[in-house]
């Protein structure tokens, strides 16, 4: 079998990913505090679901606002099935189904999040794929309403705004490195697929592209399928090192966050969303510092709640009028060492 | 009897609402192709405005009122000139995500500036009261709603049918480009679009604080997102689509109102949109979509 070149040019790029990575990995585990090991591992599960959110976005060019819903039903269907029987009769006693009779272990747990996810997803998606690209993202917004009002209903379920804890905290930093390595080479891999080429091609021009023989409706589906798997694989990643959760993460300022990630990054490509991630993730470290009314050169600035969600949005405006497609545009990282 | 005619008008005024949003949200897709998701901080501009009013001691409510409708037409305009103007000829997607960046900005603005608890409103109290309609009692609240919500649509008609800048507004719709051509100025355009669409949702503003009574930095959210949802059922970009499509979701809200029971309150807007998407499914452009072919230029 022959690869394309494509392909192997995005081998090549996904492994150079993977080493900026594992160094940054490698540097928080060594030099990083308890706090900033937290702090970096959480930005290793946004990476995720920056990927995820990549992976439709960025080829099929429709934006999604429902994305942090599929990471919570993710960490929601793992949770539940992972968590031992005791805890459960103590958390969750009124649950229906007999979901809190039972227990299994992370992985097959793990395994039955992403198919339950994966299928939620195909069901949203047969619609989603069919309107146009703005009815799509006013639908993926309703649908992250829905999720969430369902979160916050269901609190025999779910437990609402409050922890849904005892959680085995299975994953450290390095788990989930090895993790954040196998989803950029699958994003970059499908980015560079037959499926993906053409689902690009059908964003650039969607007559000419079905007028090629592509079928672009099942294209788009299976990039939203793969998406919500994935942004499954980030909840899971999420629940399994936190150990607990609550509906709050899996809603609007979360789906803000991951958008500015991409968006300042560079929806197209996957260089761009993992840069996107750590830029935004670092700025707005120092943001919230600020944010806490800080001393600093001698002057006692005020506490400045918001400040974050302004700044933000301040990225997203201003990526949008100097640069919409992102810092990146249409550029790989291979594209610095290998030629055109 | 009196329960049919009370929950007709809850439908009614619900449907008002979303009518007059979505319209606002319409006029300014229909010309400039811009999801406009800043919409909901517009009637925040409105509920702060209020506030400030009523703190600076007008006791006359029509100032209040007023001040609402005027702040919330000139933060509309203020924005497409300062946030929207950029992305003017560029295409939906980075239109909408300028537009939500920029909600998200106003938001945790008020958030910091002013406070992200909510601020009670008492001034406009008075518009309630239980009106005696042929032995039906109903609220005059949902009657001006609905009343108001009529006559803004079909003075908005008139205007688009019988002046020379509503002609112009409505073959911008279609053809920008030749109704530059034939001399007017596009600035101007967009400067009543955003005029309209802030008039719009600053009269919607004064019916969401005359119900809610208070204002907090999330207050256009809801009754945006539904709007939204009206807009996509009617047919993104068409006038009457939004219309239509604001009053079928206020049937259907408080049709779901009336028959879920009790223990399924939190979840009516969940079974709403459910069936709202069953009826994308049918029709995935919407009821009234506005005619194109695949591939034609805009």
């Amino acid at each position: 079998m022959t690869l394309s070149r494509g392909i192997k040019r995005g081998f090549v790029g996904a492994a150079l990913l993977t080493i900026i990575l594992v160094i940054i990995g490698l540097i928080t585990s060594y030099f990083g505090s308890r706090y900033q090991l937290r702090l970096v591992y959480s930005t290793y599960v946004n990476l995720l679901v920056v990927l995820g959110l990549q992976v439709f976005m960025g080829n099929a060019r429709i934006t999604n606002l429902s994305h942090s819903a599929f990471m919570g039903i993710g960490a929601y269907a793992a949770a539940i099935c992972v968590t031992p029987v005791n805890i459960k009769a103590l958390s969750l006693p009124n649950a229906p189904w007999g979901l809190n009779a039972f227990s299994l272990d992370p992985l097959s747990s793990a395994l039955i999040a992403i198919v339950i996810t994966g299928t939620v997803a195909l069901l949203v998606g047969l619609m989603i794929v069919r309107l146009s690209g703005i009815g799509a993202t006013i639908v993926s917004l309703a649908f992250l309403v829905i999720v969430h009002s369902l979160f916050l209903y269901r609190t025999d379920i779910f437990k609402g705004n409050q922890a849904f804890f005892g959680i085995p905290q299975v994953f450290n930093l390095a788990s989930v490195i090895a993790l954040s390595a196998v989803v950029v080479f699958s994003v970059r891999i499908f980015r560079e697929s037959k499926w993906g080429v053409a689902l690009r091609a059908s964003a650039d021009d969607e007559v000419g592209a079905l007028s090629m023989g592509v079928e672009m409706y099942r294209l788009r589906l299976i990039a939203w399928v793969f998406s919500g798997m994935l942004l499954a694989v980030a909840g899971i990643a999420y629940a399994y090192f936190l150990g607990t959760i609550s509906a709050r993460p899996f809603y609007f300022n979360h789906v803000f966050l991951t958008l500015a990630m991409l968006i300042f990054g560079g929806m197209r490509t996957v260089t761009g969303a993992v840069l996107g991630t750590f830029v935004i993730s670092l700025g707005l470290e120092m943001v919230r510092w600020l944010e806490t009314g800080p001393v600093f050169l001698g002057i006692d600035l005020p506490e400045a709640l918001g400040l974050s969600g302004i700044a933000l949005g301040v990225v997203i405006v201003f990526t949008m009028a100097l640069r919409p497609s992102g810092i990146m545009g249409e550029h790989e990282i291979e594209d610095l060492v290998l030629k055109k | 009897m009196e329960y049919v005619v009370q929950q007709i008008m809850n439908a009614l005024a619900f449907g008002a609402e979303y009518a007059l949003l979505a319209l606002g949200l319409a006029i300014v897709f229909s010309i400039m192709g811009l999801v406009n998701f800043a919409h909901g901080e517009i009637i925040a501009v409105g509920g702060y405005t209020m506030v400030a009013a009523a703190a600076l001691a007008f006791k006359n409510p029509m100032i209040v009122i007023g001040a609402a409708i005027t702040a919330a037409v000139v933060a509309s305009v203020t924005l497409e000139r300062v946030a929207f103007r950029p992305v003017r000829y560029a295409d939906p997607t980075t239109g909408l995500l300028t537009a939500f960046g920029v909600s998200m900005i106003l938001q945790n603005l008020f958030l910091l500036l002013v406070s992200p608890r909510p601020i009670t409103v008492t001034s406009l109290f008075f518009l309630e009261w239980s009106i005696d309609l042929g032995g039906v009692r109903v609220s005059s609240l949902q009657l001006f709603e609905a009343l108001a919500t009529i006559v803004v649509i079909i003075l908005l008609m008139l205007f688009l049918r019988r002046t020379l800048l509503g002609l112009a507004m409505r073959a911008a719709s279609l053809d920008f480009e030749m109704v530059r051509l034939s001399g007017v100025r596009a600035n101007r355009v967009f400067a009543i679009a955003f005029m309209i669409s802030g008039l719009l949702a600053g009269i919607a503003c004064v019916f969401i604080m005359a119900r809610r009574g208070s204002v907090d930095p999330h207050l256009g959210f809801d009754p945006v997102l539904k709007a939204f949802v009206a807009c996509v059922v009617g047919g993104f970009g068409s006038l009457p689509g939004a219309v239509l499509g604001g009053f079928l979701l206020g049937a259907v809200e408080v049709a779901m109102l009336v028959m879920l029971p009790q223990s399924l309150g939190g979840m009516t807007d969940a079974f709403v949109f459910g069936i709202i998407a069953l009826l994308l499914f049918w029709r995935p452009d919407g009821l009234l979509a506005p005619r194109s072919e695949k591939g034609d230029k805009h």
